[in-house]
């Protein structure tokens, strides 16, 4: 976990808004990022993220608010003067150059280097990102994840304080972008700069970043590290975003939750309570309740229903179970681990479950 | 049935113009068959005739001149036109581009009047340089348009993104992508300057250009040989202009590994 406290923050922004005409893209965003740290903007499409991107690297101004990047304010200094370098969501390789070309291109401004040492940072770059022996290359003879690798070096040769990327893997298939998610946390541990990825995809943020930012509608609904944004999500917007929730509807007389389906349990002994705009839930994630096979015998609370639905995934199986009393299904996940068998659709269940477990929304 | 209809209306169209190389080499001053013998004397004619080197050199002068301005204003309204959004874009655009459309006689009339009535300027080879930048420009916005619209707009920024100034950026990335339509743009208003009549003829004053000066020839039947043969080399060299153009407005979006958004031809 990195030091949070803001002296020692690399990039500060306070109070940053944003409007296109009537539209308000940022509204009053407050955020401290640490130097080398790995950290994701996560969100829908339209709920700022990009542009709060574009506005740290300085291709929009700032309408209200500060920028703080390395100790200097970023008002009116345009993006070829600032720390930031970024990696576009189409990669924007320069097409008439040759692959050394795009890679070097941010080297024309340093009058300190020779040809010999242009050369040799290009060489490096390439090396680092695996494409040695493809500096003469034309740059668009090159396949998607090439290009990628041609933008993250030329990116990365000018060792930027940090390194913007705009949604880099989305272009790519599954394969790859797992490939390149592996690379670039390596990458970014290898270099030590800081990383600010912009995505919209929760697994590829929440494998990624050593914390994540989750936007919508053009403000932070919770900045918190990948593990206690999945646990203890702040409210129900962001719980549903990120990964998959349970919600059953919750009956509050004081200190005691009525849970249909689950029975009565303390508000005390829940995992977290969060916020949400609509009637009292508890939520919990798939994974946090257990079905119990013959003889076995749960742990701390059980309830029975019947199986409606199997998914087989092949490491895991989704089920999805109809508690008695409760108006709609919860979805219970089980690792395929030997020997377990599969439970058909139809089947009794018998659901081991904790109030430990459990999310409060209110 | 299509296909009949097909080749009549290409003979149509092209069966005039294939009747210029035919009397141009025709050993006779009637225009007419059966055809007398071959000549080549009606080139020689061309070429020794001082007036119409003239014309000639002041229609390359004028075309030369005017597609270089088309295409320096061409370039400045397309960029706009595609990278930024303003107040009241659709309606500028829509007025440059209407000089597309006008009926040339009457934008030379009214031409003709400005210039001569409202501004009292003498008529010569830049009033004609006006007028035809004036028509070309929309020719030159049509076909830049397609070139900075095949251009994704986070190239440029990748290169501001990397220290370039704007300006450097539109040498070292803008200029080098959207040259091709640049080329294209210039071949293309150059034939149009060079192959218009009615304007030319209405604003030019004693210098004629060549179609003008076609155009004066006419009243001498023994000269329409001459005017053939002249009227086969500015076919082939409009062809092959037109031909140029569009094949390096190819080669260019080869070369960048864009998609073809359509040519203007």
């Amino acid at each position: 976990m990195k030091d949070t406290s803001t002296e020692a923050a690399l990039i500060s922004l306070r109070e940053v808004q944003k409007h296109y005409g009537d539209y308000h893209a940022l509204r009053g965003i407050d955020l401290d990022i640490q130097p080398g740290e790995f950290f994701s903007l996560l969100g829908p499409s339209g709920c700022g993220k990009t542009t709060l991107l574009r506005t740290i690297a300085g291709f929009e101004d700032v309408g209200a608010g500060t920028m703080m990047i390395a100790g200097q304010d970023m008002r009116g200094v345009p993006a070829n003067k600032r720390p930031t370098h970024m990696v576009f969501q189409s990669y924007a390789i320069f097409p008439h150059l040759s692959v050394a070309q795009n890679v070097g291109f941010g080297l024309r401004r340093r009058s300190d280097l020779n040809a010999q040492a242009r050369n040799t940072l290009v060489e490096d770059a390439l090396d680092m990102v695996g494409l040695d022996g493809y500096g003469t290359r034309a740059a668009n003879a090159l396949s998607g994840g090439q290009r990628q690798r041609v933008a993250l070096a030329r990116a990365l040769i000018l060792r930027p304080k940090v390194l913007l990327l705009d949604e880099p893997l989305s272009a790519l298939d599954r394969k790859m972008r797992e490939q390149m998610q592996e690379e670039l946390i390596r990458l970014q541990r290898q270099v030590g700069i800081t990383f600010i990825l912009v995505t919209h995809d929760q697994e590829e943020a929440l494998v990624m970043s050593d914390r994540i930012a989750v936007m919508f509608d053009g403000s932070i609904a919770q900045i918190a590290a990948a593990e206690t944004l999945y646990r203890r999500p702040v409210s129900r917007r962001v719980a549903e975003f990120i990964g998959v929730m349970n919600f059953l509807p919750a009956d509050l007389s004081g200190d005691a939750v009525t849970v249909p389906g689950l029975g009565t349990m303390f508000a005390d002994a829940m995992q977290s309570q969060a916020t949400t705009d609509s009637a009292p839930v508890i939520g919990f994630r798939p994974e946090t309740a257990t079905l119990l096979f013959d003889g076995q015998a749960a742990p701390d609370r059980e309830a029975q229903g019947t199986i409606t639905e199997v998914v087989y995934y092949g490491d895991m199986t989704y089920y999805d179970i109809d508690l008695n009393g409760a108006p709609q299904p919860i979805r219970v996940s089980m690792r395929n681990v030997f020997g377990r068998p599969l439970l058909d659709r139809g089947a009794p269940a018998r659901v081991a479950w904790s109030p430990g477990a459990m999310t409060l929304f209110r | 049935m299509l296909r009949a209809y097909v080749i009549v209306f290409l003979v149509f169209l092209y069966a005039p113009i294939a009747l210029l190389p035919v009397f141009a080499f025709n050993d006779g001053t009637v225009i007419a068959f059966p055809l007398d013998g071959f000549t080549t004397r009606w080139f020689g004619a061309m070429a020794g005739n001082p007036e119409l080197r003239g014309a000639l050199l002041n229609s390359l002068f004028v075309a030369v001149t005017s597609s270089v301005l088309s295409v320096l204003l061409g370039l400045a309204a397309a960029r706009a036109n595609i990278r930024y959004r303003f107040p009241g874009k659709a309606a500028a655009m829509g007025l440059i581009m209407i000089p597309l459309v006008l009926p040339e006689i009457i934008v030379a009339t009214s031409l003709l009047v400005v210039v001569v009535r409202i501004l009292d300027f003498p008529l010569s080879l830049w009033t004609v340089i006006a007028a035809h930048t004036l028509i070309c420009t929309p020719f030159a916005i049509a076909i830049l348009n397609a070139s900075f619209q095949a251009l994704d707009p986070a190239i440029e920024e990748a290169a501001i993104d990397l220290g370039e100034t704007r300006a450097s950026t539109f040498r070292l990335i803008t200029l080098p992508l959207v040259a091709p339509g640049i080329v294209a743009a210039l071949l293309i208003c150059f034939t149009i300057s060079l192959d218009e009549f009615i304007i030319a003829f209405f604003l030019t004053g004693s210098d004629p250009t060549l179609p003008v000066y076609i155009w004066s020839l006419l009243r001498f039947p023994r000269e329409l040989p001459t005017i053939m043969a002249l009227g086969t080399v500015l076919v082939v060299v409009s062809i092959a202009i037109l031909t140029l153009a569009e094949w390096n407005r190819r080669r260019g979006l080869r070369r960048a590994g864009q998609a073809d958004p359509g040519g203007f031809l």
